[in-house]
């Protein structure tokens, strides 16, 4: 029987039985494999970290998507870093409010890929007529994003990998200030921000880098089953702090009102995610 | 000086024909001993998981066939992670054992999966506090031998008394050091060193825990199993007795590693070259060898190893000659003051125990092509094989 270990940690990692692979490349400098499991069907690993699974991923892109759009209630233009495997972009699709999405992609043959062996996660969202996408580093395009594109985005959401790796770029200060500048009033970033338990060094620093640019940051969390040892944080930044705490009521007549159908996200779960456990809020406080 | 066996013509036939077929210089590398120098490490050392270090022989071939037996292995650079990722070896049976690494080396080990390091001093401690989450460390213990031709201990190595100071340190950062390691020479003559090692890491492990609480899990006794160039070595099952033999002093709960190179590799590689030149200078005929000094030879000068050669010849009488690589430069003398019949251009010079150290060293000087790696017996790999290797991470 064939499996595939995670290598994230040394002492602690998960283990998957691989009944098919469908697609493998060890080239590249770098390791990336699809294959299949019973328990959560179709599975993509990158240099031994799970990216994403068919059968938990809704988890992870209906947190980063709905999240943000329905705190801010008036989304009209959004901009997904990385991505690749479509999952974000068929989140944000749902919205019709939405008018614009562009999704910056550094590998133009990942979006390839996922939409020939992840054919679930994207659900034909790149047929949308809405969707732009730019194969670019997302890192640089922000940079150069102000002054080539006159509009701004009401919602950036980065969909990186590890910060080990290629997605290094997509942790740092000055793409966190380069995003506050492509953003408009009312703007909001969210980013996928590492399993707090397993790595808290990671919410402290992302807190640190985003403080000088944004005057409310905070992470909001959902726990996603092969992103293992506890809950994800997804970092929040943004310079109208009321946008972090709208009421249940409100996100519900928003929720109704976009006729959306989830299967992890609510109007409730919206409110209680941005509830963090003490372990982090004490990290929180002693990072300065 | 290099011990050369005279054997008869037709002794050369095998390596005569791979010349036709392959061309001169090779390198002929055979997976059977291979297997065999594993399966006798291994039976000498029971219980201890081997990993191979590749830097003696980064061949995939050789990668392929320790990886079927079970082997882990002990990676030092990026490129060598390159080759193992390329081989589909998987990452959790991987340790890195430079004790001095780039933050980029750090970061493409952890990329392709290998999260066990060695550190001898505080500034790499210091570098793995971004990843502390992730990696577990052995901290690398100074053992110096003098009695072998490389002292492994001179340029890295903490002393005994900062081991403990080091795995202190490390606590306070909030890094987990989970053992210890040690190199007590390359081709010892003896085990002595390792038992000394072995007992004195006992101790550190034992005060360590005495004096923190700290539990350490894991001993690298490194490598350091002698293969027989010149001189008689002890067969392998005599070296590690007495290294059995400290182990048991040992906690029971510790796990053993070793970091084989020299041993496996060494023997389950010959090379083959060809006299393409001569020259009667005063009473001696020099032979120009196409491989020398600069080539697969460059363990005469690096690895400090003197090879047993094989000529072949039905003549009685001999002459002194000398044994001379193929490039410019004076120093590319293989074997001088040596002893032998005639030789002609075309005919055929073996060397054994060419597997360690040799094609790993070897350069491009003259741009005189390298030897080239011809592998026998690679265990045929089934589909069920490949299909495994892929999934292997």
């Amino acid at each position: 029987m064939k499996s595939y270990t995670e290598t994230l940690y040394d002492s602690y990692g998960q283990e998957f039985a691989v009944d098919k692979v469908y697609f493998e490349n060890k080239t590249d400098h770098q390791h990336l494999i699809i294959f299949e499991n019973a328990k959560f069907g179709r599975v993509m690993a990158l240099d031994g970290i799970i990216q994403t699974t068919e059968a938990d991923e809704f988890i992870y892109h209906e947190m980063l998507t709905h999240v943000p759009l329905m705190a801010h209630g008036n989304v009209k233009r959004v901009l997904i870093i990385g991505g690749g495997d479509g999952g974000m972009l068929r989140e944000v699709c749902k919205h019709s409010s939405v008018e614009h999405i562009t999704q910056v992609e550094i590998d133009d043959q990942v979006v390839d890929m996922c939409k020939e062996y992840l054919p679930n996660h994207s659900g034909g969202a790149y047929e949308d007529p809405r969707v732009h996408i730019v194969i670019d580093d997302g890192a640089n395009f922000v940079r150069e994003c102000p002054e080539k594109y006159s509009e701004k985005f009401d919602v950036i959401i980065s969909d990186s990998t590890d910060p080990i790796g290629p997605g290094d770029v997509l942790f740092t200060s000055d793409f966190y200030e380069n995003c506050k500048k492509c953003l408009a009033e009312n703007g909001i970033l969210v980013t996928q921000n590492g399993v707090a338990y397993m790595q808290l060094d990671e919410v402290i620093t992302t807190a640190k880098r985003l403080q000088p640019y944004f005057s409310d940051q905070s992470f909001y969390s959902a726990a996603v089953p092969t992103y293992i040892g506890g809950i994800m944080t997804f970092a929040w930044a943004s310079d109208n702090s009321a946008l972090r705490t709208v009421t249940t009521e409100i996100i519900t007549q928003c929720f109704e009102a976009a006729n959306i159908k989830t299967r992890y996200y609510n109007p409730a779960i919206h409110v209680a995610s941005f509830a963090l456990p003490q372990y982090i809020l004490d990290a929180l406080a002693t990072k300065a | 000086m290099n011990r050369i066996t005279v054997e008869s013509t037709d002794k050369a036939e095998f390596y005569q024909q791979m010349v036709s077929q392959y061309g001169s210089p090779l390198l002929i590398l055979d997976c059977d001993q291979l297997v065999k120098q594993f399966h006798a490490l291994s039976g000498a050392l029971p219980n201890i998981k081997l990993y191979y270090a590749i830097k003696a022989l980064p061949h995939p071939a050789a990668i392929q066939t320790l990886d079927a037996l079970g082997a882990g292995f002990d990676i030092a650079t990026t490129g060598e992670i390159e080759l193992l990722r390329t081989q589909g070896a998987r990452a959790r049976q991987t340790i890195h054992t430079h004790p001095i690494k780039r933050d980029d080396d750090i970061r493409n080990a952890l990329r392709f999966g290998c999260t066990t390091f060695v550190i001898d001093n505080i500034w790499e401690l210091e570098k793995f506090v971004d990843y502390r989450h992730r990696v577990g460390l052995l901290v690398r213990v100074s053992f110096p031998n003098p009695d072998t031709p490389i002292d492994l201990s001179r340029k890295f190595g903490c002393r005994e008394d900062e081991a403990s100071i080091l795995i202190h340190k490390a606590q306070s950062l909030g890094l987990h050091v989970k053992g210890l390691s040690f190199h007590a020479g390359s081709q010892c003559p003896d085990s002595a060193n390792h038992v000394h090692a072995i007992k004195q890491c006992t101790k550190i492990i034992n005060d360590v825990f005495k004096n923190s609480g700290k539990l350490l899990s894991v001993l690298d006794i490194g490598g350091g199993f002698p293969v027989e160039y010149m001189k008689k070595t002890m067969d392998i099952e005599s070296f590690c007795l007495p290294i059995r033999e400290a182990l048991k002093q040992l906690p029971e709960h510790i796990q053993i590693i070793a970091e084989p190179g020299r041993y496996l590799s060494a023997p389950a590689m010959k090379s083959v070259s060809s006299v393409m030149g001569k020259a009667k200078r005063g009473d001696t005929c020099w032979y120009y060898l196409d491989d020398g000094i600069y080539g697969s030879y460059s363990g005469q000068l690096f690895d400090h190893a003197t090879y047993p050669l094989t000529i072949f010849s039905d003549i009685k009488e001999t002459e002194q000659a000398v044994l001379a690589g193929p490039t410019c430069d004076s120093i590319d003398v293989i074997s001088e003051q040596i002893n032998i019949p005639p030789l002609s251009i075309g005919d055929i010079v073996v060397g054994h125990q060419m597997g360690a150290y040799t094609s790993a060293t070897s350069t491009h000087f003259n741009l005189f092509d390298k030897a080239k790696i011809v592998v026998i017996n690679q265990p045929v790999k089934s589909l069920e094989n490949i299909l495994q290797l892929n999934s292997k991470t």
